[in-house]
């Protein structure tokens, strides 16, 4: 189904989807391992303040974990849908290219060196996915070309090599605090307090409100870097904002909940199944469709085995890794 | 309309006298029943405990067992589900796994005051505890000595100071029983197996080596770095030990025979004297069953 993507239709589809997502954290909100019955869950939201148990389970505990979810899905959806265009290859995701990874040892790294670059990781990430992203590039362009299967292929060996860093540097740290390191790793939702996640909404709406202003130069972009040029798009700006942009989505994804795999695979091509190609379509739905997509899993991660919690990385590998398989063999065929 | 304001005023005043005399014994009432301490715990927190904590969640098995054994059962209103030691410990709520138990559950179990240890839970749980106001207090121990000390020092923080004292010297005595059996003997060198593939062994600087120790043997290398060091083969070779422990857990498989035809292995003093025992997962908990994981231990290293 493809869409005109006039504003009103444009405007149809956000409205639409993001009152799903109001739907689906509605629910998220009533679901848990404590049973909080709907009307004081009701409570808990409408009458703010109160210190009762169902207040602090729905406002403190829930609450941010959701808007959390919100954002990281925002995020590496649309990072993945940009990498996508950008790389014009429909397997692009920041977890299969390693960009994750990238993140994930820069992140490390500012915890390893302590003190007050610890609290840098986020900083650190973007670094190491935008440092990640550019090898990637270079290493899966032969002949001044972008091939798609050598572009996945050094995504894939770059994302190994990370994971042996990643070891590497886990084996030089103490016991305790790679225990944390590697819950964070395998996607962890649950530690990031409110206050941090002032800091993260603004900076991660900007991110995607600026990949949204580049969404008619992804359009022409599709078509071949050649024709666009032709066309009057400025190619390497486009492309520079897209790399700068992507990456910083990731870092900051992947700092606060380490990383999320498959999520950036799999809602651009769910957003293209719902309204096709047009990128100021696909980049809206894209954003909200994973906000919905990753609350719906960590609602999953933490209710499935209650009281234990699963890492919700493990659910969206789960639902995504078939998915890119599918896509592999599609692409082949 | 003055008349009014006067009226008012006076009003306003004849009303403040005794809602502040009822504000006053209020709070005096409140600062009597929420008295609370600001202390330091043994990892380095800051924590404000409540004077008499009576609902009380513990987050790792060898605080549960603690907690037991200060006869504070009916006060555990929660545990991991880890916890399985006094086996009436496993019929409590539980909040999870040690690792990342659920915060709301912690919540609806409505403690004053949580306790965990650095071994077994994460710097985020502690946190996160904190910011949902439920105070967090912490032990740790790297020696059997430290064991008593954080069995003393929950004891003083639960109200319990004598109980504790008194389930420390006993503990003492026993130890220094089974120190004064195993004066004089040859001390084998013992390798702790944590994990055969790859070989995960405990440090020198943990209650479990410090409990081979007591009981008469050495760690077979107290120059190993961290609390669970990995020992390649090859390390292991030339350090040679002469005996050779596993905990009894659910997941070990391998039996003494398959060790002496597995390459590495079967080369090891140990392995061909047949000098390799299981002992009781109890090594492994810093809590007051680790005087019989000792007493056991001294029993095989005989």
């Amino acid at each position: 189904m493809t869409l005109p993507a006039t504003p009103r239709n444009v405007m149809a589809v956000a409205l639409a989807m993001l009152l799903l997502l109001v739907l689906v954290v509605l629910l998220s909100l009533t679901l848990g391992a404590v049973h909080v019955p709907l009307s004081e869950v009701w409570r808990a939201l409408t009458a703010r303040g109160g210190g009762s148990e169902a207040t602090i389970i729905v406002l403190d505990i829930r609450l941010p974990r959701i808007l959390l979810a919100i954002l990281v899905g925002a995020a590496l959806s649309v990072a993945g849908t940009g990498l996508q265009a950008l790389l014009r290859n429909p397997l692009a995701d920041p977890y299969v290219l390693g960009i994750s990874s990238g993140a994930a040892v820069g992140a490390i790294f500012a915890l390893w060196l302590g003190g007050r670059i610890a609290s840098a990781s986020p900083l650190a990430a973007f670094v190491g996915a935008m440092i990640t992203m550019l090898w990637v590039y270079l290493l899966g362009r032969s002949g001044g070309r972008l091939a798609s299967y050598t572009l996945i292929l050094a995504g894939v060996i770059t994302a190994s090599f990370l994971s042996a860093i990643i070891l590497f540097m886990l084996t030089l740290l103490s016991t305790r605090d790679v225990r944390g390191i590697a819950f964070w790793l395998m996607g962890d939702l649950s530690v990031t307090p409110l206050a941090e996640l002032r800091l993260l909404a603004p900076v991660i709406i900007l991110a995607i409100a600026g990949l949204y202003l580049l969404a008619k130069d992804l359009n022409v972009l599709l078509l071949g870097a050649e024709e666009a040029a032709h066309l009057g798009v400025n190619v390497p700006r486009v492309e520079a904002g897209v790399y700068i942009l992507a990456s910083l989505l990731t870092g900051l994804a992947v700092s606060t909940s380490g990383a999320i795999g498959y999520l950036g695979l799999l809602v651009p091509h769910l957003g293209r199944m719902l309204v096709g190609n047009d990128h100021r379509m696909l980049l809206p739905t894209a954003a909200l469709g994973g906000a919905i997509l990753l609350v719906l899993s960590d609602t999953l991660a933490r209710t499935a085995l209650a009281p234990a919690e699963l890492p919700v990385g493990a659910v969206t590998a789960v639902a995504g890794a078939p998915v890119f398989i599918y896509l592999l063999r599609k692409t082949a065929g | 309309m003055e008349r009014d304001v006067i009226l008012t005023k006076r009003t306003q005043l004849s009303a403040a006298l005794p809602s502040c005399a009822l504000a006053m014994s209020l709070s005096i009432l409140l600062s009597a029943a929420a008295f609370a301490r600001t202390v330091k715990d043994q990892t380095g927190r800051i924590v404000t405990v409540p004077e008499n904590p009576h609902r009380l969640v513990s987050l790792a098995p060898n605080i549960t067992e603690i907690v037991y054994a200060l006869g504070l059962g009916d006060e555990l209103v929660g545990n991991t589900d880890n916890c399985d030691f006094p086996p009436q410990a496993k019929d409590k709520p539980h909040v999870g796994a040690m690792v990342n138990p659920s915060l709301e559950r912690i919540v609806a179990l409505k403690p004053d005051l949580a306790l965990g240890t650095p071994e077994a839970n994460r710097r985020e749980t502690a946190d996160q505890l904190e910011r949902l106001g439920i105070p967090l207090y912490g032990v740790t121990a790297s020696t059997l000595e430290g064991t008593l000390a954080s069995i003393e020092d929950l004891g003083r923080i639960l109200g319990r100071a004598a109980q504790a004292r008194s389930l420390a010297a006993q503990m003492q005595a026993r130890i220094d029983r089974v120190e004064k059996q195993t004066e004089g003997r040859p001390k084998p060198k013992v390798l702790f197996v944590v994990w055969y593939r790859p070989l995960i062994t405990v440090g020198p600087h943990t209650f479990i080596a410090d409990v081979i120790r007591a009981a008469g043997g050495i760690p077979v290398d107290e120059n190993l770095k961290g609390e669970w060091p990995r020992l390649s083969l090859e390390e292991l070779l030339p350090l040679d030990p002469e005996v050779i422990l596993f905990p009894q857990t659910e997941s070990f498989s391998p039996s003494k025979q398959e060790f002496q035809t597995l390459p590495g292995w079967k080369d090891l003093q140990a392995v061909k004297e047949g000098r390799m025992f299981f002992v009781s997962e109890t090594i492994m908990r810093a809590g007051p069953r680790l005087v019989d994981a000792l007493e056991e231990l001294a029993g095989v290293l005989k």
